[in-house]
């Protein structure tokens, strides 16, 4: 069965310095096994200013056996898939130790977003991108971002509902935002080019 | 080096007597036979029934558990001795170079420190709960469970890695636990601390454990002599616990071994022994029978309808030759659904039912329902020869019961019956033993035939030639041991009879064991050395 007193003091230490380490978690209802931690982008990075949010759940085992850890967040990352958010990461995997904790684990997706392993990738397409075309990767990646990751910006669904009363469909106007990375006026000036 | 090299002195060298037994010395002998071979029955008839000529032994040894256990234990001591270093030690050292004495010593004494690195092997240390706890009362956190355990200076531990690391035992014992049951990498388990990376050694994780936990990583410790060594492979045979090692083909020799168990497998693909086919073919055909498997099941139904009155016939013997139940009592044969009249020798011997051509110009496969729905040629091909393989097969087994079965029983029932030693009688368990391993030859000689290719028509022939007096030959065999021997179960004691009886079922193993040991050789060789020799004779 799960260590229900190591989990408790777990989140009593995250709970201590959370403003100070930029990682928190929430506990889902009232399910101990279930629970949802929260990463700031790093600093100096494409993924600057957005929170992300992480599935989290203790295997009956944990801590022996590694948290199963997923972005729900959608994020534009060679080691994250950006279909499901599946994460791929060593010590969520066969370099766990049970003297790691959630926080240690969080911290590491946080270093891992400024620090990508494209040649370990999880998402085969972003990691091609990263790796050929920097400049497109980082737009994509920080559109994203500014997309799914910020609260109270413009969101994807706003800017494709302006394009479409300007009088494009509304797949035209998606497939053209998502390739100019989120930039409206590009994405105009694609559509009327078109 | 070649590590391979390395392995023989792990396995204590090849003279402890415990290599498969061979009584087969005479290959030179062999060699001159195989050049007069002319593969005729009745030119063998007067072999003297000794195994005349197989293929050179192979070298190999066949290990029970206990012998594993025994072995990894000389090696443990040899390394303690040699490199001066603890039982458990000289375990993880061993583990990490699959359990080459050698290649431990070489290592070591060519850089002591980097194999310490590489394995884990760090020099004990004092635990860091003692070196912190000075005499007075000290607390510890463990930063696995979050606890905190007080310690004095006379506190112990059952958790004392080399490291010194603290985790509290029940944390260790966790901790072993999950790597126990996530399975055999518990063997080159390290500690906990993240950062460490010494091993954990058996004596910590059986001393912590329990015995659900204690028995699986015991499994696993003897396993891994096995499955560590690229010359080491478990019997296939299901529930065998036996373990081939040192297999070296000799020149010339076969991939197969005989394992304790009496199961034959073949040490490259491990599959059932299959001379005189080659792996590769093996495969194939296994391959394209599960592709079929759908088209084929009914021939693998024990029942057909007999040809003359048509009341479904089940066949119960392992023998071809059928007799329907009264009042038909029609005598046919299995495979082809002709009459048994037209086989063997009263027709002056031409055995054609195992021939595809000759049967499809018969009209065959006309007759039965199900084989009319089979459009296709090449299904209709295929199924003569699955067929004949599956039929073999299940023959091949129903003779493997039979054999036990007189063995348990039959034997000791014959020898009141007929008032004969039971020694005198072995003459029957080896006619078992030969028809048990023919019908094994000739199912496998069925896929040899598939894959012939269609152009080398003189070749076919030759091989269905061979294949024909092979499959009249085991038959006559194989109805002797089964038919004939029941008259002398079931009758009165005649010594006469079965004297007569002795002399011919001896016989026929004799020829049959003769003749299907050059029928493998010539098929191996892919015909070429005979092909001309009794089709000129002819
Ligand atoms: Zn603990
Ligand atoms: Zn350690
Ligand atoms: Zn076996
Ligand atoms: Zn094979
Ligand atoms: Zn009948
Ligand atoms: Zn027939």
């Amino acid at each position: 069965m799960l260590d229900v007193s190591r989990v408790q003091k777990e989140l009593v230490e995250i709970e201590r310095d959370k403003n100070l380490s930029g990682v928190s978690i929430a506990i889902c209802e009232d399910d101990l096994a279930r629970m949802r931690g929260t990463i700031t982008g790093p600093v100096g990075t494409p993924y600057e200013g957005g929170i992300f949010s992480v599935d989290i759940h203790l295997p009956s085992a944990y801590p022996f056996e590694p948290p199963k850890m997923q972005f729900i967040t959608k994020v534009w990352h060679p080691n994250v898939s950006s279909q499901n958010g599946a994460i791929c990461l060593d010590i969520l995997k066969d370099q766990w130790s049970p003297a790691l904790t959630l926080k240690t684990a969080l911290l590491s997706l946080q270093a891992l977003l400024s620090t990508p392993e494209p040649d370990d990738p999880q998402d085969a397409v972003v990691a091609q991108q990263y790796l050929r075309d920097y400049a497109t990767f980082v737009g994509t990646a920080r559109y994203w971002t500014e997309t799914f990751a910020k609260r109270g910006s413009l969101g994807l669904k706003e800017k494709v509902a302006k394009l479409v009363e300007m009088g494009f469909s509304e797949d035209a106007s998606k497939s053209a935002l998502e390739s100019c990375g989120g930039d409206e006026n590009g994405a105009l000036e694609k559509l009327c080019s078109g | 080096m070649d590590s391979e090299d390395d392995m023989q002195d792990a396995w204590g060298g090849e003279s402890d007597g415990e290599f498969y037994d061979s009584n087969e010395e005479e290959d030179d002998e062999g060699s001159s036979d195989k050049e007069e071979a002319d593969y005729g029955f009745d030119d063998f008839a007067a072999d003297d029934g000794a195994p005349s000529s197989r293929m050179p032994q192979a070298n190999y040894t066949i290990l029970s558990e206990k012998d594993i256990r025994q072995r990894q234990e000389e090696a443990i001591a040899t390394i303690t001795n040699f490199l001066s270093v603890s039982k458990t030690d000289a375990g993880i050292l061993l583990r990490h170079f699959k359990w080459s004495v050698s290649k431990v010593n070489d290592e070591w004494f060519a850089d002591e420190e980097s194999v310490r690195r590489s394995v884990g092997l760090v020099r004990p240390t004092r635990p860091e709960y003692q070196r912190r706890s000075r005499g007075r009362g000290q607390e510890m956190r463990c930063t696995i469970c979050f606890e905190t355990h007080s310690f004095s200076s006379i506190s112990r531990m059952k958790a004392e890695p080399a490291c010194g690391h603290f985790f509290c035992d029940v944390c260790w014992t966790g901790y072993i636990h999950t790597a126990i049951n996530d399975g055999p990498g518990c063997l080159t388990l390290r500690c906990a601390d993240p950062s460490c990376g010494a091993a954990i050694g058996e004596d910590m994780v059986l001393s912590l454990v329990c015995t659900d936990d204690r028995t699986k990583y015991n499994r696993y410790l003897l396993r891994s002599y096995v499955e560590d060594n690229r010359k080491a492979k478990w019997c296939p045979a299901p529930g065998c616990e036996y373990a081939v090692l040192g297999f070296v083909p000799g020149v010339g020799a076969s991939y197969d071994i005989v394992c304790k168990c009496s199961f034959n497998f073949c040490w490259n693909c491990l599959e059932e022994a299959h001379r005189p086919v080659d792996c590769g073919t093996v495969k194939k055909w296994i391959r394209k029978n599960s592709a079929e498997s759908e088209n084929m099941n009914w021939i693998l139904a024990n029942s057909k309808p007999c040809p003359k009155c048509k009341r479904p016939i089940e066949k119960n013997q392992g023998c071809m030759h059928i007799t329907c139940t009264p009042p038909c009592k029609f005598e046919f044969c299995w495979l082809c659904l002709g009459a048994w009249t037209d086989h063997g020798e009263r027709t002056g011997g031409f055995y054609a039912c195992n021939r595809y051509e000759a049967a499809k110009q018969e009209g065959v496969y006309d007759e039965a329902d199900r084989r009319r729905d089979m459009a296709k040629n090449s299904l209709e091909r295929y199924t003569h020869y699955y067929e004949r393989w599956a039929t073999n097969e299940s023959s091949r087994a129903k003779a493997h019961t039979d054999l036990q079965q007189m063995q348990a029983v039959q034997i000791e029932k014959l020898s009141d019956k007929q008032c004969q030693p039971v020694s005198q009688l072995k003459f029957v368990t080896e006619a078992w033993l030969q028809i048990v391993e023919c019908r094994r030859v000739l199912k496998w000689t069925y896929a040899y035939g598939y894959y012939l290719p269609d152009q080398e028509d003189a070749k076919k022939q030759f091989f269905e030639y061979l294949q024909g007096e092979a499959e009249a030959g085991l038959e006559r065999l194989h109805q002797c041991a089964e038919k004939d021997l029941h008259v002398f179960l079931d009758g009165e004691p005649g010594q006469a009879t079965f004297n007569d009886f002795r002399t011919k079922l001896a016989g026929l193993t004799s020829v049959t064991r003769t003749y299907f040991e050059n029928l493998v050789r010539a098929l191996e060789n892919g015909l070429t050395d005979v092909v001309q020799g009794p089709l000129r004779r002819s």
